[in-house]
C-alpha cells in the first residue's frame, strides 16, 4: 500500500507484514501496513535515576534549557546539528531512550573541550553529564561502543603497563591493532616503523616531523621504541594501579 | 475626631489597613461579606504562604487578632457595601445590614476569586476525581496532612502540575489573558514539599514559561529541580484522559524540547488555577465608579499616580489582590500604605 507523503515519516515507524493477524483476522493483502504513532507514551525514569544518582551524574539535575552549552559546543556547531548536549540532558532526564537512540551514532562524538562546562550559567558539568548518559546507555546495551574508546584502551594498557607512553609504539602498536599488516623486528617482537603496511595519512603526519628532527633526536626515538622507557619504580606500581582500577570498574568501561 | 475611614475587605489587604488605622487611632469601619476575617487564605485553608514559608495563621493570626481587639477599629461580618453617596471627605455609606454610616476616606480591599477550572471541559476536572486544583492540593495538606489520590485514597507515584489553567488564556475570553503570578511558584513549593516528604513520587511540571520572578527565582525554580528533583517539562496540558485499562491519567501534550505529541501516564494531576477579580471587587467598583481593566475586570489605580493604591476617585484607595494577582506581602504592605493615604487624607492627628 502506497504512504502518503512519505517523506513526512521516519523509515523506523513503518511496519510491513508479509501475513498479519489482527484479533484472530487475516489482513494480510491491503491492511499489511502499520505506521506507528510518534507519540511519547512513558517516561523510563528508572534509566534517569540512574544517572542522577551517580555521583559525576547529579548536576544534571540543574539544567534549565537554556542552552549555552549547545551554543558553544563546537561539535554542534561546525559538524553535526543532531549532537546537542542540551537535548541530550533533557531526554536522558526524561528517560526518553528511544530519542537518545535515535542520535547514538552523533553521540560519542564530545572533544572534551569543556566549553559548556565553563559556561554552564547553572554549574552543570555538562560534560561530564554527557559520559554518565553515554555509560548508563552502553552498560543497557542501547549504544555502541565508539571506536575511539578502543584507542583510550590501547592507551590506558601503555600507561598501566611502562608508567608512560611511547609515541612511536602508540602509534605503530595501534596500526597493528587495526588490521594493518606489520612487520616486527625478531628479537624484541616489535612493529618497525613504515616497513610493513602503513596508512597514507599516518606517513603524512610522521615525516614531517621526522625530516626536521635532528639525528641525535632520532637515534634517542629509535632507543626509546625498542627498550619502551618505564616510571621507576613502576613494577611495583603497577598491580596496585590495576587492582584498584579493576575494582572499580574504571577498566570495564 | 469623628471622621472615619471605611475598610471594604477583611482579607491580607483589608486587615493590614484596618491594623494600621487603628494603630494611628483612627476610628475604622471594617466591614467582609463572609463570617470571618482572613480572606482567601483563612477561608480557604491555605497550607503554605509564598515567598515565605510560613502558615496563613501564623501570618495573619496577629493582624485578626489586632484587629478584633482594637477599640479604634468596629468589625461587621457578613455586611457589604450597598451604595455610596456625597463627595470625598464626606461620604456617605449604605450597608447590606441597613446601616448607613458617614465616611471621610473609603480603603477597598475586595479582593479576587479563583478560577473555576470546570470552564476547561477538556482538563476533565469534577469528571475524573484525581484531577484537583492546586487548592484542593492546599487543603489536602492542611486538613487532612496527606498526600493521596481521591479516586482510591493511596499515594500516588506521580503528581503532575497543569501551569495556567484560567491564565493567559484567550480562549476564555479577553478576561482571562493576565498572568495569576503566583502559580510558577506555589507549584515549585507544593512540588518540592511532595518530593521532601515522598521521596518516592515523581512531580512533574508542565509549563510554557516559569515566572517566578525577581528573588523567587532560587526557592521556586532553581530548588525545586536542584534540591528535590521536581521534572519541568515545556509543553501545556491539551487534554486530560483517563484509562480504564490502568486506572490513570493520561496528559496530552507536545513536549516542545523533543517536538513529539506525548500521552504519559499520571496518578494525580494538580490544576494551577488563575486569579479573577471577586464578585465584591465588580460590585463595588460599580458603586463606587471605580476605574476597572476593560478586559479582566480588575480595578486599575489613577492615571495620574505613579502609585499603585491611589484611585482614580478621591477619597478612595484600593488595596491587594482587587488590582490584579499579588502575593500576601504585598498584599499585607499595601494595605498599610493605603492606611497610611487614607489617614493623611482625613487630616488625622497621629499620636504614637
Amino acid at each position: 500500500m502506497a504512504i502518503h507523503e512519505r517523506s513526512l515519516v521516519e523509515p523506523e515507524r513503518i511496519l510491513r507484514k508479509e501475513r498479519l493477524v489482527i484479533d484472530g483476522i487475516d489482513v494480510s493483502g491491503d491492511w499489511n501496513l502499520i505506521i506507528l504513532p510518534r507519540v511519547i507514551n512513558d517516561y523510563d525514569l528508572d534509566f534517569a535515576k540512574e544517572i542522577v544518582n551517580s555521583p559525576d551524574g547529579k548536576t544534571i539535575n540543574q539544567c534549565y534549557q537554556c542552552s549555552y552549552c549547545t551554543a558553544s559546543c563546537p561539535v554542534h556547531n561546525y559538524w553535526d546539528e543532531r549532537y546537542n548536549p542540551r537535548h541530550f540532558i533533557h531526554l536522558a532526564r526524561l528517560g526518553l531512550i528511544d530519542e537518545l537512540q535515535k542520535r547514538a551514532d552523533v553521540m560519542w562524538r564530545c572533544v572534551s573541550c569543556h566549553k559548556c562546562t565553563h559556561r554552564c550559567p547553572k554549574g552543570v558539568l555538562v560534560e561530564e553529564v554527557l559520559k554518565v548518559i553515554l555509560r548508563t546507555m552502553a552498560k543497557r546495551g542501547l549504544i555502541e561502543e565508539y571506536p575511539s574508546k578502543k584507542f583510550d584502551k590501547f592507551f590506558t594498557e601503555q600507561v598501566l603497563e611502562y608508567g608512560r607512553i611511547e609515541d612511536g609504539e602508540l602509534l605503530f602498536g595501534w596500526i597493528e591493532k587495526q588490521g594493518y599488516k606489520v612487520v616486527k623486528d625478531p628479537i624484541l617482537r616489535k612493529p618497525i616503523p613504515f616497513i610493513g603496511e602503513t596508512p597514507e595519512w599516518l606517513k603524512q603526519l610522521t615525516m614531517k616531523p621526522i625530516k626536521s628532527m635532528n639525528i641525535g633526536f632520532l637515534i634517542l626515538n629509535a632507543k626509546h621504541m625498542l627498550f619502551h622507557p618505564r616510571t621507576k619504580n613502576w613494577n611495583k606500581f603497577k598491580h596496585v594501579l590495576r587492582k584498584v582500577m579493576e575494582e572499580e570498574g574504571a577498566l570495564a568501561h | 475626631m469623628a471622621k472615619k475611614v471605611l475598610v471594604v475587605g477583611g482579607g491580607p489587604a483589608g486587615l493590614a489597613a484596618a491594623r494600621a488605622l487603628g494603630r494611628l487611632g483612627v476610628p475604622t469601619l471594617l466591614i467582609e461579606k463572609e463570617e470571618k476575617l482572613g480572606g482567601r487564605p483563612i477561608l480557604e485553608n491555605y497550607y503554605t504562604l509564598i515567598p515565605r514559608k510560613l502558615k496563613p495563621s501564623q501570618v495573619l493570626g496577629p493582624y485578626i487578632k489586632e484587629v478584633e481587639e482594637n477599640p479604634n477599629i468596629e468589625v461587621k461580618l457578613k455586611t457589604e457595601l450597598e451604595a455610596c453617596e456625597g463627595e470625598p471627605g464626606n461620604f456617605k455609606v449604605r450597608l447590606s445590614n441597613g446601616e448607613t454610616h458617614e465616611v471621610a476616606s473609603i480603603i477597598v480591599a475586595t479582593g479576587f476569586q479563583h478560577f473555576d477550572p470546570r470552564r476547561k471541559g477538556e482538563l476533565g476536572y469534577g469528571i475524573y476525581p484525581d484531577v484537583i486544583t492546586n487548592l484542593e492540593l492546599e487543603q489536602m495538606f492542611s486538613k487532612e496532612g496527606r498526600l493521596y489520590r481521591p479516586s482510591n485514597g493511596q499515594l500516588p507515584k506521580r503528581v503532575a502540575f497543569v501551569f495556567c489553567v484560567g491564565s493567559r488564556d484567550r480562549q476564555l475570553g479577553v478576561t482571562n489573558v493576565h498572568c495569576c503570578r503566583y502559580g510558577c511558584a506555589l507549584s515549585g513549593l507544593q512540588g518540592s514539599e511532595i518530593r521532601e516528604h515522598y521521596p518516592d513520587v515523581d512531580v512533574f511540571c508542565y509549563y510554557m514559561d516559569v515566572r517566578t520572578y525577581g528573588t523567587w527565582e532560587y526557592p521556586f525554580y532553581w530548588a525545586p529541580q536542584e534540591k528535590y528533583g521536581v521534572r519541568y517539562v515545556r509543553g501545556r496540558i491539551a487534554e486530560i484522559t483517563y484509562s480504564p485499562a490502568d486506572g490513570r491519567l493520561r496528559v496530552k501534550h507536545e513536549d516542545t524540547i523533543v517536538q513529539r505529541p506525548a500521552e504519559v501516564p499520571m496518578d494525580l494531576v494538580v490544576l494551577v488555577l488563575g486569579m479573577e477579580p471577586s464578585e465584591g471587587t465588580k460590585k463595588v467598583a460599580k458603586i463606587l465608579g471605580l476605574a476597572q481593566d476593560p478586559d479582566s475586570q480588575f480595578l486599575i489605580p489613577s492615571e495620574e499616580s505613579g502609585s499603585n493604591i491611589v484611585s482614580n476617585k478621591p477619597g478612595i484607595f484600593i488595596a491587594g489582590a482587587c488590582k490584579g494577582p499579588i502575593d500576601i506581602e504585598s498584599s499585607l504592605s499595601e494595605g498599610e500604605a493605603a492606611a497610611a493615604e487614607a489617614a493623611a487624607f482625613i487630616g488625622a492627628k497621629v499620636s504614637v
